[in-house]
């Protein structure tokens, strides 16, 4: 019996995950990736090396006093505490993930404070929870005064983003996103699954999940982390290759002499792709065996992994034409 | 789950299990002052405690289910916040006028082993711990506690900003306690100072509320067991005494009874004179808002519940106090 398992059921688990690039010229390698997570002087950091080098914060938590969302207006006021962790992936990737289950229904009083702390990432509803309108208004993203995980993903962001290990030199620009989960407990003992996956606005993802009950809401967090962070790839490649002019351009009236010749765009702009992350596409790569075959819905529509080979294959193709010297070239090489 | 083939030690949290008496029973907590006052106060000290402590065993009892109950005495000298005398000198005294009232120390630890022990900074690690009760309204700022040092068990007051000219000062409004039935009791705990020199001093009800986490079990640095018990140092032949001249060289913890049962408990009693009662209403009050490391509270749970002991959820409630008339 896990600790989890001692605290009331829960019926609903609610996360958000942010995902950026680490703003340092260089990955971080594993000592400085502890020294980054190490967000607690007297907890260790997770430190992984297989399937690939990545590492944990310990939880650190929150406390909440406040309404819950709803998408019907009903006002529910929870207490508790919320949990939030970093993870750094290949010394390149951070993110930050903050998470919390609610049982089906909660004494109608505030409790001591000590009784919330004895229940880490756990938030009690006052009396009975409506699960689904909580459910969907969490992930529509609540109005003020109302939980905001994200504000605590957000601010363990922030934190993280200011430490003096990092020189502030990215090697390629990109954008942070941001995952919202809920997930619900499966009906009749079926397995998990993926209800929906929506990429609602340019850098917010919302994904809406079934899990077994008793699933471990860290996990859960763990599997929207990883899809999180394959996602951010995805968007960050794509990007890349949105941003470059591919091929010869504009024909020049009087070609410019040396080889260098249309390298600097394509070969300057592909690069960063291929030192920082080409090698990070590694999905399932600590999601628990449970909710690993949630991936699946997922490869098969839309595809995360075709979509991703393609991206690769292009940029391969890419800079093996721009390596070709020009008078080799019977073409310019064009998209 | 079938068991995972592969694993990775650096990967896998854990966390060593500290053995576990029923009641860890305080018998004394002692300031160089209270040394300074000669061995008469000592032992109008152990003449008061000792009904209390035949009360605090015959509670313990009932808790243990009739079963005889595991109970360690503990004893605490501050060498924290003011020095006095030796180890060497006032070790033995302690002992004797505990025997003297028929008690035994199993116990006896400095406190300044709740700063720091060896290398760990062991009151930092919990003041890093702390998760502040949050008022109502708060819906994911994390209140900036650990830059002001101080902790409350609730609201405080708005700051009163001196009135402009001609402008009247705003009306004062109560500080409130959140966990107020009706009225408030409202306290605010220093928990440190800086001082020029930049060095922290730790304030005593911090210090004290880490020696309660200590003798639950409930600290550990890195998964690993935080002020775990000495034996007690074997003397030098040749020395005048059998503990050391100097107290840096008395172990933070020392066990002084080879048979004594373990140093941590599920619940905790300390007998102290009525001055204490603020000092350990501020106790609470961090108790109530330190996050313990969860495996351990998972440990004590576990065991807990193997021999059909009640240990209460909340940390704060394991702890009890019988405070005596008298300073």
């Amino acid at each position: 019996m896990g600790p989890e398992e001692t605290a009331a059921r829960a019926v609903l688990a609610c996360g958000e995950v942010r995902t950026c690039l680490l703003p340092a010229g260089q990955a971080l390698d594993s000592r400085a990736a502890a020294q980054l997570l190490r967000l607690r002087a007297d907890e260790r950091v997770l430190v992984s090396e297989r399937p690939n080098l990545y590492g944990r914060s310990p939880d650190t938590l929150t406390g909440v006093d406040c309404p819950l969302p709803s998408s019907n207006g009903a006002r529910v006021r929870a207490v508790g505490t919320v949990a939030a962790r970093a993870a750094l992936t290949e010394g390149r990737v951070l993110q930050t993930s903050a998470y919390f289950r609610v049982p089906a229904t909660g004494p109608d009083h505030r409790r001591p404070w000590g009784h919330y702390l004895v229940r880490p990432g756990v938030v009690e509803p006052f009396g009975k929870l409506p699960r689904e309108a909580v459910a969907q208004g969490l992930l529509d993203g609540g109005g003020l005064g109302e939980l905001d995980v994200g504000l605590i993903a957000g601010g363990l962001l922030t934190r993280l983003l200011r430490h003096p290990l990092l020189d502030q030199r990215p090697p390629l620009r990109s954008r942070p996103t941001r995952l919202r989960w809920v997930a619900l407990p499966t009906q009749h003992g079926d397995g998990p699954s993926i209800e929906r996956f929506t990429v609602a606005e340019d850098e917010l993802r919302t994904v809406r999940l079934r899990v077994p009950e008793g699933t471990r809401s860290a996990e859960i967090a763990g599997l929207c982390d990883d899809l999180a962070l394959h996602d951010w790839l995805l968007t960050t490649v794509v990007h890349i290759l949105d941003g470059i002019r591919l091929g010869p351009g504009t024909p020049r009236a009087r070609p410019l002499p040396g080889p260098a010749e249309g390298r600097p765009t394509v070969v300057q702009a592909l690069r960063p792709a291929v030192d920082h992350l080409l090698h990070l596409w590694m999905p399932r790569a600590r999601v628990s065996r449970e909710l690993a075959p949630l991936w699946t819905a997922l490869e098969e529509q839309p595809g995360f992994t075709r979509q991703w080979q393609a991206l690769v294959q292009r940029i391969r193709d890419q800079l093996t034409l721009h390596a070709i010297p020009p008078a080799s070239r019977e073409v310019e090489p064009s998209p | 789950m079938t068991e995972a083939v592969f694993r990775e030690t650096s990967a896998e949290p854990r966390t060593q299990a500290v053995p576990l008496s029923h009641l860890s029973l305080e018998l004394g907590h002692f300031y160089m002052e209270d040394f300074e006052a000669g061995p008469a106060h000592l032992r109008q000290h152990f003449d008061r405690v000792r009904p209390w402590v035949e009360a605090a065993r015959t509670v313990a009892v009932d808790q243990a289910g009739g079963k005889r109950p595991r109970i360690s005495t503990c004893f605490l000298i501050d060498d924290y916040f003011a020095r006095f005398s030796s180890p060497a000198e006032l070790v033995p005294l302690l002992l004797a006028e505990a025997d003297r009232a028929g008690l035994v120390i199993d116990y006896l630890a400095r406190e300044s082993g709740c700063a720091v022990t060896g290398k760990v900074p062991v009151a930092e690690a919990v003041a890093g711990r702390i998760v502040e009760e949050p008022p109502p309204g708060s819906y994911g700022i994390r209140p900036p506690a650990a830059q002001t040092g101080w902790l409350a068990n609730g609201e405080r007051s708005p700051t009163a900003r001196a009135p402009q000219a001609m402008k009247r000062a705003a009306a004062w409004q109560p500080p409130t306690e959140t966990a107020a039935r009706r009225h408030s009791v409202f306290l605010d705990v220093e928990l440190w100072s800086d001082g020029p020199d930049g060095r922290r001093t730790w304030s005593c009800p911090f210090l004290a509320a880490v020696w309660q986490l200590a003798r639950l079990g409930l600290l550990r640095n890195r998964g690993e067991a935080v002020l775990s018990p000495h034996p007690h140092p074997h003397p030098h032949p040749d020395a005048d005494s059998e503990f050391p001249e100097d107290w840096d060289e008395l172990p933070t913890l020392v066990r002084l009874n080879p048979r004594a049962d373990p140093f941590a408990a599920y619940r905790t009693c300390s007998v102290l004179p009525n001055r204490f009662l603020p000092v350990e209403h501020a106790v609470r009050v961090i108790l109530d808002q330190v996050e313990v490391d969860p495996e351990a509270l998972h440990q004590v749970a576990e065991r807990s519940a193997r021999e059909s002991v009640a240990v209460p959820d909340s940390v704060a409630d394991r702890v009890s106090y019988l405070f005596y008339a008298g300073t």
